[in-house]
């Protein structure tokens, strides 16, 4: 426990200075992390821990996005209000719309959430406030260059700390029993006295929360917005592959997971611009066949690392 | 008018309807969605554009080669790669046919390019009159190819001793195992099955619409929404879901907008799926 402890001071204070010596380049590229730990983190709660494997997460985004922009255009608000109002309007709808598309289980609500992420893009599309395929500008902050970096920085971190804050808070919780009671025999743990439809609408919807001011900060960096890539599916299994590499169900693994995946990925496209994808799909491929339980589960010290502990994995899913 | 509408709408569902009998198989069967689905499908149109642009081989002829060649493809993938997921988490399977998505899609991109091509056949502008209302030949040809293709899987899947084994496996795997049926097989000959329906349906969609290597995704979702409306694990499913798909299709956008065709799939998808998450016909839940 104590060497834990230790760790997290240590990454705490790297990636308090980080700034201090980074270029623009690397800063972006940390908080462009930052921005997808913020997602993959929000997702582990619905899908890591209650067990929802939710493939339409980026609907919270997407919404936080727009809410975000428009209260900032139209009512020219504030943006840490705005982003904050983006996060709670997310946070509602993933309450409302979870008590009806919660009751799906499996298949059914990875796809269920799929198709509600789509409606939603398509929705968006065709409204006229959110001006349709055509998205809308939003106002740039009035910051130097460097100050513009390291608004977002830590803007990002101190979101993420947040969001790894209550994660933690919640687990030590009755409620977090409750989630991953849900998650191992939702018929026990409702007959065990839990109000399950209640503790999955507030998972998924503190999952939406987050996600939706991941979207909020999107925003204000990129100055515009457009349905096709704030609601882009990619995105939502970009979280899911980030958070199953580093380690489902467990606090630091969906950071760990962007971190690298994010690191993979920008390597990839410096070298093969156009091949990015296609190396992204070989190590989706790669990784799920080989290390389905994700990088900390090997990195934890729990189980001896070599060929065999890989060998295992598929023997022990394949048919 | 209407009348019009409602051909187009009918029309569209035969394809929308064979393109999502191959998700519904394996589905259904081995409990996997592929994801790839639509790849697939993209796979079988440029498949007949070749044939047809580089050996000048029709579309309707290439039809039996392009799907016999996707049915090797997707015994191969089934039998080196999904069968070694296959017990693990739903999400695991899901992921790794996204990665096989982004994979053939991205290949086909460095391969062919995003430009959009066309199967140009010459007697695309044919056509035949009927009640007031115009029918392109090449739509009434490739609904009723897909409608020949439906009736012979389903004289398979009933009445041959390989359909008996597809049906037993998806039942109860141990005891289909314990009845001496090979499983790894039986799934792999299902995977190729569907991939080979998938590249069926890319086939006829290239004679229709132009082709894209990214034209996969938006298919794998109305097969999906398909899938849904129609229910799982029947074969009048897929049929009915991609015919209420068409025509509400074809309704919507005609009153709303062809913007709208997106919104209308996935708004009667959320309502299936929440009301009646059996499907109009109630298969398997």
């Amino acid at each position: 426990m104590k060497k834990s402890i230790i760790l997290i001071v240590i990454s705490l204070i790297i990636s308090l200075i980080i700034p201090f010596f980074a270029g623009h380049f690397t800063l972006r590229l940390a908080t462009d992390i930052l921005i997808f730990a913020i997602m993959a983190s929000s997702w582990n709660i619905i899908g890591g821990y209650t067990g929802y494997a939710s493939f339409g997460n980026i609907v919270f985004f997407g919404l936080g996005a727009y809410v975000t922009g428009l209260l900032m255009t139209l009512l020219n608000m504030n943006f840490f209000m705005a982003m904050l109002m983006g996060g709670i309007f997310s946070a509602i709808f993933g309450y409302v719309v979870g008590l009806p598309i919660l009751r799906l289980k499996g298949h059914y609500f990875a796809i269920g959430t799929l198709g509600l992420a789509e409606a939603t893009k398509a929705l968006v599309q065709n409204l006229n406030i959110t001006e349709g395929n055509a998205g809308i500008y939003t106002p740039m902050p009035d910051l130097s260059i460097n100050a513009f970096y390291n608004f977002f920085y830590y803007t990002s971190l101190a979101v993420l700390i947040i969001l790894l804050f209550t994660t933690y808070m919640i687990l030590k919780s009755k409620f977090g029993y409750g989630l991953i009671a849900i998650r191992e025999d939702e018929d026990a743990a409702n007959s065990m006295g839990i109000n399950t439809t209640l503790f999955k609408s507030v998972a998924f919807s503190l999952s939406g929360f987050f996600t939706g001011i991941a979207g909020g900060i999107y925003t204000y960096q990129q100055g515009f917005i457009k349905p096709d890539p704030v609601f882009a599916v990619s995105k939502t299994v970009e979280m899911i592959v980030m958070s199953v590499f580093g380690g489902i169900g467990s606090i630091f693994g969906p950071l760990i997971g962007s971190i690298l995946i994010e690191l993979i990925s920008d390597f990839l496209s410096s070298f093969f611009l156009v091949a990015h994808g296609l190396f992204f799909g070989a190590i989706i491929i790669i990784i799920i066949l080989f290390a389905p339980k994700g990088i900390y589960d090997i990195i934890s010290g729990r189980k001896k690392i070599g060929i065999s502990y890989f060998l295992e994995n598929i023997r022990r899913n394949r048919i | 008018m209407l009348e019009q509408i409602i051909i187009n709408g009918i029309l569209k569902g035969g394809l929308y309807a064979l393109m999502a009998m191959g998700m519904s198989l394996i589905w259904g069967v081995m409990n996997v969605i592929n994801i790839a689905h639509g790849a697939f499908i993209m796979l079988g149109a440029y498949a007949t554009y070749w044939f047809f642009s580089l050996l000048g081989i029709d579309p309707f002829v290439s039809l039996v080669f392009s799907v016999s060649l996707m049915f090797m493809l997707g015994f191969v993938i089934q039998k080196g790669l999904i069968n070694l997921v296959i017990k693990a988490d739903i999400f695991i399977t899901l992921l790794l046919t996204f990665g096989l998505e982004l994979l053939i899609t991205n290949l086909a991109l460095l391969a062919w390019t995003a430009d959009v091509r066309k199967v140009k056949v010459g007697y695309a502008a044919a056509n035949l009159q009927f009640f007031g209302a115009t029918i392109p030949l090449v739509r009434l040809a490739a609904f009723a190819i897909a409608v020949a293709i439906t009736a012979i899987l389903f004289i398979m899947m009933n009445k041959t001793k390989l359909g008996r084994a597809i049906r037993a496996t998806s039942q109860d795997l141990d005891a289909a195992k314990l009845m001496g049926v090979n499983v790894s097989n039986i799934y792999s000959i299902t995977f190729g099955i569907g991939v080979a329906l998938a590249a069926a349906a890319g086939t006829l969609w290239s004679v229709i619409f132009p082709i894209t290597p990214t034209m996969g995704g938006i298919l794998t979702l109305k097969s999906f929404v398909i899938v849904i409306i129609g229910g799982l694990g029947t074969m009048i499913g897929p049929i009915a879901g991609g015919l209420v798909l068409g025509i509400s299709e074809a309704l919507g956008t005609n009153l709303l907008g062809a913007t709208y065709e997106n919104l209308i799939s996935f708004v009667i998808f959320l309502i299936v799926i929440i009301f009646m998450p059996k499907g109009i016909f109630g298969g398997k839940g």
